[in-house]
């Protein structure tokens, strides 16, 4: 396989690269076309303001040290806990995806059952090509940017989830995503299709990774797209835990068309430094989207997210709720947009992001933005930033509660509201990890 | 076409005829030395020598000059308007033959007819302390209550102050915004005519708001005034600026520079209504660095110009000093504001807010841009960010774009931001008290620009209304 030389300034995609000559005509189109957008794109100005906390060479790096990737011993834990949920029922269903290369799936089967089609996208693009033919690329593509453009070209293999018309997938579907060990490099990608009136739960957790600086950082540069047609009900939680030495890119993309309503929810919890992007596009009338975020940040982990509801047409509406607990010198940057068309009237949009400082050192930056293009709307935001209240704290421990526990309570208090929004399956689920990312702080 | 029609449109094609006499009104001017088109360190040299400058001040301008060379236009906001600005094709400098004046009888006829059309010497009679009336480039009529004097207070125009005062000049201009702060702080900075300078003494408490105001009256011409007002120790000023401007076919630039000091316990107001006429750029840099328990406030209006990009700073870096920014934008056909405010927190227990009211009506549109700093050792520190936002109209367009970095745990920063139209409940509920809609629609607008105008001297807020009363005419429909 040929290098990308690290000292070059200039990291380009070469020509020739086995993974980009495979599958149909189409898909080697995509690829060659988002191999050139990413060796002519420039790598984006420090002055952009959606580029103003995160460097974006840290997405820049040798993807050739892929060849023999080995995962962490945690994996087969966490593998096993899910085999045992789905066991006992508690999934509909398996996917595991080591660094986009292996991808294995269990209770597919019994999906295929009712029609739904749970597989590799490499195995998609052979059986299910027309599908995955007018969907992938749609939404994150050469266009996109830099480095979407780079999963474009590079991705190995991925996921693809199709619900067809009419039929309820009445348990979550549970991907589990596995980045390798240090130096490692992966491009993992999703495609989601929810039929018309369908319904989905997806819960996407993003895990392993480098777990120490000194041995190497791996990265990941993921792309998900997700589309509900009309009147779909599709619910998406982005579980992201990934180890310390981890660097994470992800583009996330949903189009949800007429009456349909999506639910995402992006859990950042893991990573060294992490830069997602979720943006939801409803494209249809009285299409409605539901964001709830949780970040927790300790240690020197840094997390720059973005949010975009993009209301492009009439009587949609979005909400989306933010929530960032910082500790020790964690840093956070959150930018959040609301953009509603011209042409998209009587239109409905809310978005709140709050900050939870547990101790002085750490650093969070808020961006709430609207662009709001006609006059028919209500929309609002509203952003907060302070200290855990060192009343709450006295009285807990005044009480006989130690001081660690007194500041989980504090956080669980905070979240709470939020975690009481998302319906119950899933409340106890995600409250699970929310729990599990506590214990560490 | 019948005669009734005939007689419509003809009726209708007088309609504002009046509206360049009314408000555009602009006297044939005799200029002593109206320079060529164009910027270079000529240029530069020229002003600084008619000016009989010091030698320290000349080179100041050359410096700017080539900080100005260099330094690239701004990558953000609007880049179709800012493209369209042509340095090449600006006066930098003018002057009416007119000397200075002292007494109000001496100041030409033509310019009186001019400022007596704005009501300067009636709010002078009635309220002003004192007048600085800018006349092109220039202060041409400069006067000053002798209780004012008395009391110690400087109130100038920029070239005097810099003859008169030149120590403390020379001690403060350019610390808060230095050239190299932005492009147009660079040009400002290069080529800068007129102004206000103020000086108030420790302890001395200004009773009565000092006004200036601004015209730019010449084709293509720049304005760059230059103000620099310190309040010492414990002191108090109101500072009032408000801008009327000829309609003209050509686009002109307006880039001013204001520097405001605050020392400890000082408390400085400086209050601004714009109202360009929308074929200016109105790119303007103003900064207040406040000192231990001192105060400063922005009351920014931003009616008129095609563009405005104009987001005054407050750097609160003595410990408990207070920053506050109101502003108003309102944002008509073909119109940009793009307005906003910094709030730089450097210290402990400092306090700040910033209210953002913004209407943007028919294709305007209104953005509101703003930062919030919060320094590491600013602790204690609260900041709270109010935007709202009307629109008017189906092409009405609202941004806004706030930035908070928070470098501090123990601080307290509140975001808030709202977007909507004029509501049909309140409406209707107006209407059906027998209000015409227009009515009901002025009175819902007016109520909503309520904050900024309750803070305004009582003559201001009756112009404003009068202003707003016009830009909502035959606004249904």
């Amino acid at each position: 396989m040929t290098t990308m030389n690290k000292t070059d300034v200039e990291y380009t995609i070469p020509e020739v690269t086995p993974e980009l000559e495979r599958g149909p005509v189409w898909l080697r189109d995509q690829r060659r076309a988002s191999r050139e957008a990413f060796n002519v794109a420039e790598v984006p100005p420090r002055g952009l303001h959606l580029w103003r906390y995160t460097d974006p060479k840290t997405f820049l790096y040798d993807r050739d040290a892929v060849a023999d990737t080995a995962y962490s011993e945690n994996y087969d834990i966490v593998e096993k806990i899910e085999l045992d949920n789905l066991k006992n029922g508690n999934i509909a269903a398996l996917a595991t995806d080591l660094g986009g290369r292996d991808i294995k799936l269990n209770g597919a089967d019994e999906l295929a059952k009712q029609g739904v089609v749970l597989s590799s996208l490499s195995s998609a693009v052979e059986h299910h090509h027309e599908l995955v033919e007018n969907y992938l690329y749609r939404l994150v593509n050469a266009r996109t940017g830099k480095f979407e453009a780079m999963n474009g070209a590079l991705w190995n293999d991925g996921i693809f989830v199709y619900v067809p018309d009419g039929v309820t997938v009445d348990k979550p579907i549970h991907l589990l995503r596995e980045s390798g060990l240090a130096r490692s490099s992966q491009f993992p990608r999703l495609l989601v299709v929810v039929g018309k009136n369908a319904e989905l739960t997806l819960i996407d957790e993003y895990g392993g990774g480098s777990l120490d600086e000194n041995e190497g950082i791996s990265h990941a540069n993921g792309a998900v797209e997700i589309f509900g047609l009309e009147d779909s009900r599709t619910r998406y939680v982005m579980l992201q835990r990934q180890a310390s030495a981890m660097k994470l890119y992800l583009t996330h993309r949903a189009q949800i068309e007429r009456g349909a309503s999506m639910l995402t929810v992006p859990l950042a919890f893991g990573a060294l430094l992490s830069k997602e992007n979720f943006g939801v596009t409803l494209n249809g009338e009285g299409a409605d989207s539901n964001m709830y975020g949780l970040l927790f940040g300790s240690g020197y982990q840094h997390f720059d997210n973005h949010t975009l509801h993009h209301h492009a047409a009439d009587n949609t509406s979005s909400n989306i709720d933010f929530k960032v607990v910082l500790k020790d010198r964690s840093h956070s940057a959150y930018t959040g947009l609301i953009r509603i068309d011209n042409d998209a009237r009587t239109c409905q949009a809310y978005q709140e992001n709050r900050n939870l400082l547990l101790n002085e050192g750490v650093r969070a930056d808020t961006i709430p933005e609207l662009e709001i293009l006609n006059e028919d709307v209500q929309c609002s935001h509203g952003a907060t930033i302070g200290p855990m209240d060192p009343e709450s704290v006295f009285y807990l421990e005044a009480r006989g509660i130690e001081r660690d526990e007194a500041i989980r309570m504090i956080v669980s208090g905070f979240v709470d509201h939020t975690l009481k929004t998302v319906p119950d399956d899933l409340r106890q689920r995600i409250g699970t990890f929310v729990a599990q990312r506590l214990e560490r702080i | 076409m019948s005669d009734a029609i005939k007689q419509q449109n003809e009726s209708l094609s007088t309609l504002n005829a009046d509206y360049a006499a009314k408000y555009g009104f602009h006297d044939p001017v005799d200029y002593f030395h109206k320079g060529a088109r164009g910027l270079n360190h000529e240029v530069v040299e020229m002003i600084s020598r008619m000016k009989k400058e010091p030698r320290w001040m000349a080179e100041r301008r050359h410096e700017a000059l080539d900080i100005f060379y260099s330094k690239p236009m701004p990558k953000w906001g609007n880049q179709q308007a800012l493209g369209e600005i042509d340095f090449e094709n600006i006066y930098y400098f003018m002057k009416p033959i007119e000397r200075q004046q002292d007494n109000w009888d001496d100041v030409p006829e033509y310019i009186k007819k001019t400022f007596d059309r704005l009501g300067i010497p009636e709010a002078e009679q009635k309220f002003l302390g004192g007048v600085s009336a800018q006349y092109e480039s220039e202060v041409v009529y400069h006067s000053m209550k002798e209780d004012l004097k008395k009391q110690g207070i400087v109130f100038l125009d920029m070239d005097s102050g810099l003859r008169e005062r030149e120590d403390i000049v020379k001690k403060f201009f350019g610390t808060i915004i230095p050239s190299t702060d932005n492009k147009f702080a660079a040009l400002n900075t290069a080529v800068w005519s007129g102004g206000s300078f103020i000086y108030v003494p420790p302890g001395v408490n200004v009773t009565v708001p000092l006004q200036a105001y601004f015209r730019i009256n010449a084709e293509n011409m720049g304005q760059f005034e230059r103000t620099l007002i310190i309040a010492d120790k414990g002191s108090r000023v109101h500072y009032i600026e408000g801008c009327t401007a000829p309609v003209y076919s050509t686009d002109s630039l307006h880039s001013a520079v204001v520097e405001l000091i605050a020392l400890d316990d000082a408390y400085i107001r400086y209050t601004t209504i714009q109202n360009w006429s929308r074929n200016i750029f109105n790119l303007v840099t103003k900064r207040a660095t406040v000192h231990k328990n001192a105060t400063v406030e922005w009351v920014d209006g931003n009616l008129g110009s095609r563009l405005t990009m104009k987001y005054p700073c407050i750097q609160l870096v003595g410990e408990g000093a207070r920053g506050e920014v109101l502003s108003v934008a309102f944002a008509g056909v073909d119109q940009h504001q793009d307005a906003g405010a910094k709030m730089i927190h450097a210290a402990p227990n400092t306090s700040s807010r910033i209210t953002s009211k913004s209407i943007s009506k028919d294709n305007g549109r209104a953005s509101y841009r703003g930062l919030v700093k919060i320094h590491k050792n600013a602790v204690n520190s609260k900041v709270s960010v109010e935007c709202d936002a009307l629109l008017i109209g189906d092409d009405a367009r609202s941004d806004t774009y706030p930035t908070m970095e928070i470098d501090s745990e123990k601080v307290r920063v509140e975001h808030e931001a709202r977007v909507s139209k004029v509501a049909e409940e309140q409406l209707f509920y107006l209407t059906s008290r027998g209000l015409t809609e227009d009515d009901a629609r002025l009175l819902i607008v007016n109520g909503f620009m309520e904050p900024f105008t309750k803070e305004l001297p009582l003559e201001y807020a009756v112009e404003l209304n009068r202003l707003i009363e016009l830009e909502m005419e035959g606004s249904i429909g």
